[in-house]
């Protein structure tokens, strides 16, 4: 904030600057092709006819002089001026027409004088002049007017002055306006932002409609506040609905309780406090996978990602739920022959996707006798996935069925919170992947397709 | 047997409440309720077992843990968090504590987790190369991987034989599902099914069928137990 005003101030200097700097350019060449050395030939004559009547008046007095002027006028130049002035500034000889201005009575070097000429007494013409004292009540007043080419000399130069100065105020007013236009536009972003950072988040930076830097800024700062909004209002629903969901895992853990405290017998309430600790259990269990979830999706555990080998990964989890699917009366077909590639993946999440997505095909298909978990891998892709023959899930649901505390089962009469496939498209998320569910013609193919060259990474808009 | 134990906790409730279960369990507990006291009472390296919450005033348990290892304190360290991701858990063990546990936990499994510490102090301090394991009359050859009972060859599959493994090292304990999944499968999530238990009893089935006395047993509401009793 504090840098504004000297920045307005130095791009006012800066306009100034460069305003002056074109003017100089061009004043520069006029004065240079225009002017020469009239000026200095005219000092310099005028001072050797002061010298000359003044030689003439020292060797033979004032009647040699007056001689002497008559003499020179009448030889005709036109632009030769002589005067005999009296102290009060009136001429008695001579074609100088009076009264003279103060600075032609005094200038004994010389000087620049406007004078009038005595048969043209109404026109003032400007004249160089040099004065010389006649004893003690005179002056002899020599001058010689300018001609028309250096009168015009000394008007050009005096305009290119004035257009000098006023450069300078137009370009230091110009640069002031200017800093005073963009000083404005940065404020108004900037107090849009002040305002949404203080809670507003329905504002938006303005946008003139002309395209310029300000309005790409503007609109780059409102798809920034767009976004934002999105976000907090996808958490708003995300806690919205966490404490809806928690509240019916709370309302039983509180009945087991009060169940629990109007048993007397201690067998019974013994079982009854079992109960309690696994709803207990079940609700940290929740609340680890939606932190998980908000974790994954916000990319933080790229840190963790290592090589990993698909398909050892895949028989470990067969394995692993082996036992579980045999007590269920499933079989658990692994489907991963072919090397694969390795790759670069967080080893934990991935397990627990396809742990989640067994335990899913296990609870919902359990009853299809056949499962299949597979790894295969094509040019595009790695696909990591299980087929049951469950019911499947009908088209209509399946965006459902990933989103976080989604079920499709209305009465919720079925364990489970609805965050597992919610976690595995999160987890696909993170590895630039996405989750496929599809058709296994009966049941359902739930699939992390894992692209094998991540265009997407870091380049998402 | 008694250990000595330090207790670093900010939450004067939960202190108080695993205090008070770790005396019952023949522990003298030192307590300290900041990062500060709890790095100044730890670097005396006097303790058998640290057990550090996360998140502390003054100086977070992360922070404790490594100017301990800095340090040269090998006391074994049991982290206590409310930051349960995978993450959090990898970052722990990464720190240098040598196990960890999410809140809100069962006192059952702190005390099961403590125990295996203790044992597994225990044993690099014997320095002992260990080529058997026996409880009762089973006996587990970890050179040649066979198990007998009774004299009695078991038949068991690599991931079986690994679960034994693991329990007969701890034998005489209790072992928590979650232990199991971290230590004979290296997974730090939980699958939230029977799976573990599935397993288990597969192994017991083979360790129990055609024996008389049982000798895996269930410990309700905190794990399995590996005991001739």
């Amino acid at each position: 904030m504090g840098s504004r005003v000297p920045t307005t101030m130095r791009i006012a200097a800066l306009a100034a600057f460069l305003a002056l700097l074109s003017n100089l350019a061009v004043l520069g060449f006029i004065h240079l092709r225009t002017h020469d050395d009239a000026f200095d030939v005219l000092r310099q004559r005028a001072t050797e006819e002061a010298r000359a009547l003044d030689d003439v008046y020292r060797s033979g007095g004032r009647t040699a002089l007056d001689d002497a002027i008559r003499g020179t006028l009448d030889a005709g130049d036109s632009q030769i001026m002589i005067a005999i002035v009296d102290t009060e500034g009136h001429p008695v000889a001579g074609n100088i027409a009076g009264p003279l201005p103060p600075v032609a009575r005094k200038a004994t070097d010389f000087a620049i004088a406007q004078l009038r000429q005595a048969d043209r007494p109404r026109v003032p013409v400007e004249a160089g002049i040099v004065v010389r004292p006649l004893g003690a009540h005179y002056i002899l007043v020599s001058a010689r007017s300018f001609g028309e080419r250096l009168a015009f000399q000394r008007l050009l130069e005096h305009s290119l002055l004035l257009a000098l100065f006023m450069s300078l105020l137009f370009g230091a007013i110009c640069g002031l306006v200017t800093a005073r236009y963009v000083g404005r536009r940065v404020r108004a972003i900037a107090d849009v932002v002040d305002e949404v950072g203080e809670g507003d988040l329905a504002r938006r930076a303005p946008i003139g409609g002309s395209g310029d830097a300000f309005d790409a800024l503007s609109a780059r700062i409102n798809r920034m506040l767009d976004r934002i909004g999105l976000l907090m209002g996808e958490l708003r629903l995300l806690t919205d609905s966490l404490a809806h969901d928690l509240r019916s895992p709370v309302g039983r853990l509180r009945a087991r309780v009060e169940r629990a405290l109007m048993l007397t017998d201690e067998v019974q309430r013994d079982a009854a406090l079992g109960g309690v600790l696994a709803e207990a259990d079940g609700l940290t269990r929740i609340l680890t996978t939606v932190l998980e979830i908000g974790r994954t999706e916000a990319m933080a555990s790229r840190r963790q990602f290592a090589w990993v080998d698909p398909t050892e990964l895949v028989c470990e989890l067969a394995e692993m739920y082996e036992p579980l699917a045999e007590e269920k009366g499933v079989t658990i077909e692994l489907d991963a022959k072919a090397p694969l590639f390795p790759l670069m993946a967080h080893r934990q999440l991935l397990a627990q996707a396809l742990s989640n997505m067994l335990d899913n095909a296990l609870t919902y298909a359990g009853s299809g006798g056949r499962m299949t978990l597979f790894a295969r891998q094509d040019e595009e892709a790695l696909r990591l996935g299980v087929g049951d023959r469950g019911p499947g899930i009908a088209e209509a649901d399946r965006a459902e069925a990933r989103r976080r505390f989604g079920r499709l089962d209305s009465s919720r009469s079925t364990p489970g919170a609805g965050l597992g496939l919610a976690l595995v498209d999160a987890v696909a998320h993170l590895h630039d992947g996405w989750l496929d569910l599809a058709d296994n013609e009966p049941g359902l193919c739930a699939v992390i397709v894992l692209p094998r060259k991540a265009k997407g990474r870091g380049g998402t808009a | 047997m008694g250990r000595k134990i330090l207790l670093v906790e900010d939450d004067s409730d939960t202190a108080a409440y695993l205090a008070r279960g770790l005396a019952e369990q023949g522990h003298v507990v030192d307590q300290a309720a900041d990062g500060r006291d709890g790095l100044f009472l730890a670097s005396e390296g006097s303790f058998d077992l640290i057990i550090l919450d996360r998140m502390l005033p003054g100086l977070d348990g992360l922070s404790v843990l490594r100017a301990l290892r800095a340090a040269g304190v090998g006391t074994p360290v049991l982290i206590l968090s409310a930051l349960g991701t995978v993450d959090d858990r990898i970052e722990g063990l990464e720190g240098g504590s040598d196990d960890y546990l999410v809140k809100p936990f069962a006192f059952s499994e702190l005390n099961a987790r403590a125990n295996a510490l203790f044992r597994r102090a225990d044993g690099a301090a014997s320095a002992a190369v260990e080529t058997r394991l026996t409880v009762g009359d089973l006996e587990v050859d970890l050179l040649g991987r066979t198990v007998r009972r009774a004299g009695r060859a078991i038949e068991l599959k690599p991931r079986e034989y690994r679960l034994l493994e693991y329990f007969a090292r701890n034998a005489g304990r209790v072992v928590t599902r979650t232990m199991l999944l971290e230590h004979v499968w290296n997974y730090h999530f939980d699958p939230g099914t029977n799976v573990v238990d599935v397993h288990v009893s597969r192994l017991r089935r083979k360790l129990e069928e055609g024996f008389e006395r049982p000798i895996l047993h269930t410990v309700r509401g905190a794990g399995y137990r590996l005991a001739a009793d």
